[in-house]
């Protein structure tokens, strides 16, 4: 029974145009559609480093925060290069800006920092924006350094090299933010973006398949469902058996999706493609278990499930970051919990870690995370898919 | 009296706030055709799905081959067959597929489930429609079909709700002639409908449902008796015919007098042959007529008599 299931729930799924359309097509599409939309943006949008000029002084000498910064963001032999500093005089400084050679100039006074530009643009923001951040940083050494100084007196050290101090936390805390600027997500490429968003769209989609296939089997959804309710085989075996089915389909939507991006739109997914694919794997099964939760729970019809369907998915893209990786950014913020429970945001999270290479214990949080997912939508399924007696049809 | 296959006794189902099923009791007999007859809303689809356990119940037991019938009963599910209303196929599948798929839930063997196809295929006439889709096959055609996936797998009970629903003439009979094929070969049928004709046509016994509750059952025949009309017969009068209703009133048997839009009506209580006196009345009285007919009692006029009300309102 359950081979007759599955082998028709096959052929139904292959033959069904829209169920293709949304879970095969529509994915590929907007692979398309991404691949010229974002490309180009990315290909016009490489980052040239910034010219500046730092008015040298004392004050510049001592401080050590701006120093280190300046130099880890000049420095020539790393691709994360900001800026292409000259270090001068005022007098040149102002005549470098005054031939627009320069974006702007710092000039260090006591402890205060002031910037100079002479017009408004994305390199005078970014200039304003690395000197703030810099200044921040001052203040977190200080910090920082009070507390290490403290213990070090607490433990009976009187020999103290302050200079040093401040300088070690300073590289820990600019190698640190570093670090923190690897692991988010403001340095990943649009386009890989929109492909993990897309992979994980696509994994939400499977949705839809055993949505279809569990109203086929509930008496209460349509007339194909109650002539499956009066037959003689248990409703919970029929409903695994068409699953299975779903499952297998939507697997085969996911090679082609990787072979498609792969071979044809040239996508490199990085050393980690087998944990991507496993991610995806995963992530479908989260998308079919939603599937069921929606066709058993919602008392309506197909069109309108799937309409459902479609925009919870959406949303979830939406807030995991597929329109504007801001979203992603503001919600992790604020409402932490929200992206805690949609899995389109466990599987992008999953799929940004694996970009970085190094995240894998965040991969297996997301990748359990959308297990237990799963196993929530079918217990809360569970009654609905046993049901074979209704109050109403 | 042959066995009972189907026995209902005390069924009530409520919703909020409407009994659609007021305290049915009914039997069905082996190797019948029972008809439920009713006006749309009169409760035989929802005795049909309480029946079938698709639908929880309030109050009653149900017993089908002399078992009680629950959802996990599947034993007994295995020789039933259903036609519901509504068309139940997949459009992704072929006509053959359909039938293979439905009856596969049934039948495990192969070769069993292709011979079994094939002899439902033929009795509903589609043999020549196997490898079409059901969006190319005409509404009659459909209903066919739907049939052919409900009874594939031999059910001894079939229940058929409402199949003619829409169906041109000639896809009616057939399926009429298929349901007569299949109670001939030893099939027991519950059959709801709202055409009294095919009640009259297929049944043996005819129950008569409004509102829920059984208004009147029995055989065609022993139903027509309950309309207190034995002949009914109508004239399409061109001449003035007013001046003819006391006369007409005065004959024997005759129950009521309608003259109505230049349509002359006379119900009679008793005998069968009485057109030769309402003829001879006209030509007496040289009043001309276009057209002059006799008809029977229907189960119209009986559901008329024990309600008030057309079968069709």
């Amino acid at each position: 029974m359950f081979i007759h299931n599955f082998k028709y729930s096959l052929k139904i799924l292959f033959r069904s145009k829209s169920l293709v359309f949304w879970t095969l097509a529509f994915p590929l599409i907007m692979a398309v559609l991404f691949n010229a939309a974002f490309s180009n943006i990315e290909n016009s949008e490489n980052f040239e480093p910034i010219d500046i000029a730092v008015v040298k002084s004392d004050d510049f000498e001592k401080n050590i925060i701006f120093k280190e910064s300046l130099k880890f963001l000049s420095d020539k032999s790393s691709d994360k290069r900001f800026f292409d500093i000259e270090y001068t005089n005022l007098e040149k400084a102002e005549e470098l800006l005054f031939d627009e050679k320069i974006t702007g100039y710092l000039v260090f006074e006591g402890e205060d920092v002031s910037v100079t530009v002479n017009s408004s643009g994305i390199n005078e923001t970014i200039l304003r924006y690395v000197s703030d951040e810099i200044k921040s940083i001052g203040g977190l050494t200080e910090n920082i350094g009070k507390e290490r100084i403290s213990e070090l007196i607490m433990s009976g050290n009187t020999d103290i090299d302050y200079e040093r101090i401040f300088t070690n936390i300073s590289k820990d805390i600019i190698n640190e933010k570093q670090n923190i600027k690897d692991i988010s997500t403001e340095n990943m490429s649009y386009v890989m973006i929109e492909y993990y968003s897309l992979i994980a769209m696509t994994c939400m989609y499977s949705g839809i398949l055993s949505m279809v296939l569990v109203n086929f089997k509930s008496a209460n959804m349509c007339a194909v469902g109650k002539r499956s309710a009066v037959s003689p085989v248990k409703k919970i075996g029929m409903i695994m058996g068409s699953l299975v089915s779903g499952y297998v389909v939507q697997m085969l939507c996911i090679l082609l999706m990787f072979l498609f991006t792969i071979f044809v739109i040239g996508v490199d997914y990085g050393e980690n493609l087998p944990m991507t694919v496993l991610l995806s794997i995963v992530g479908s099964l989260a998308g079919l278990s939603m599937g069921v939760a929606v066709g058993t729970l919602v008392k309506k019809g197909d069109n309108a499930k799937t309409t459902i369907l479609i925009s919870i998915t959406m949303a979830g893209c939406f807030l995991s970051g597929m329109m504007g990786i801001t979203m992603k950014n503001i919600i992790d913020k604020n409402v932490p919990f929200l992206n805690m429970i949609n899995p389109v945001a466990m599987i992008t999270d999953g799929l940004y870690a694996l970009y970085y290479n190094e995240q894998f214990n965040r991969v297996w949080f997301d990748i359990i995370s959308l297990l237990i997912f799963t196993v929530v939508m079918m217990f809360i399924s569970w009654r609905g898919l046993r049901r074979q007696t209704y109050d109403s049809l | 009296m042959n066995k009972k296959v189907i026995e209902v006794s005390g069924l009530v189902k409520e919703y909020k706030n409407l009994r659609a099923v007021d305290g049915l009791s009914f039997e069905v007999y082996e190797k019948e055709i029972l008809g439920f007859l009713g006006p749309n809303g009169s409760g035989k689809s929802t005795t049909i799905n309480c029946i079938l356990s698709l639908l929880k119940y309030n109050e009653g037991d149900i017993k089908i081959f002399d078992r009680k019938m629950g959802p996990d009963s599947y034993e007994i599910k295995k020789n039933i067959g259903v036609i519901f209303q509504d068309v139940a196929v997949f459009d992704e599948l072929t006509v053959y597929e359909n039938v293979d798929y439905f009856c596969g839930l049934y039948i495990r063997s192969k070769n069993t489930r292709k011979e079994y196809i094939q002899s439902a295929l033929e009795l509903v006439g589609l043999e020549d429609y196997k490898k079409f889709r059901p969006k190319q096959l005409s509404g009659g055609l459909l209903r066919r079909l739907n049939i052919a996936c409900g009874i594939a797998h031999k059910p001894k009970l079939i229940f058929l709700d409402e199949p003619t629903v829409a169906v041109d003439p000639q896809s009616r009979n057939n399926i009429l002639d298929g349901i007569k094929k299949l109670r001939d070969g030893g099939a027991t049928v519950v059959y709801t409908t709202h055409y009294m004709e095919e009640a009259e046509q297929l049944c043996d016994r005819i129950i008569i449902i409004d509102k829920g509750r059984i208004i009147a059952q029995g055989t065609s025949d022993s139903l027509k008796k309950l309309a207190k009309i034995e002949e009914k017969i109508t004239v399409e009068v061109s001449g003035q015919a007013e001046k003819l209703i006391p006369k007409i009133k005065e004959l024997n048997n005759v129950n009521d007098v309608v003259f109505e839009n230049g349509l002359l009506v006379v119900s009679y209580g008793g005998g069968s042959d009485n057109i030769g006196d309402i003829i001879d009345l006209f030509r007496s009285n040289n009043v001309k007529y276009n057209k002059i007919y006799s008809e029977r009692p229907t189960l119209n006029d009986v559901f008329l008599e024990l309600t008030g009300k057309e079968l069709r309102d």
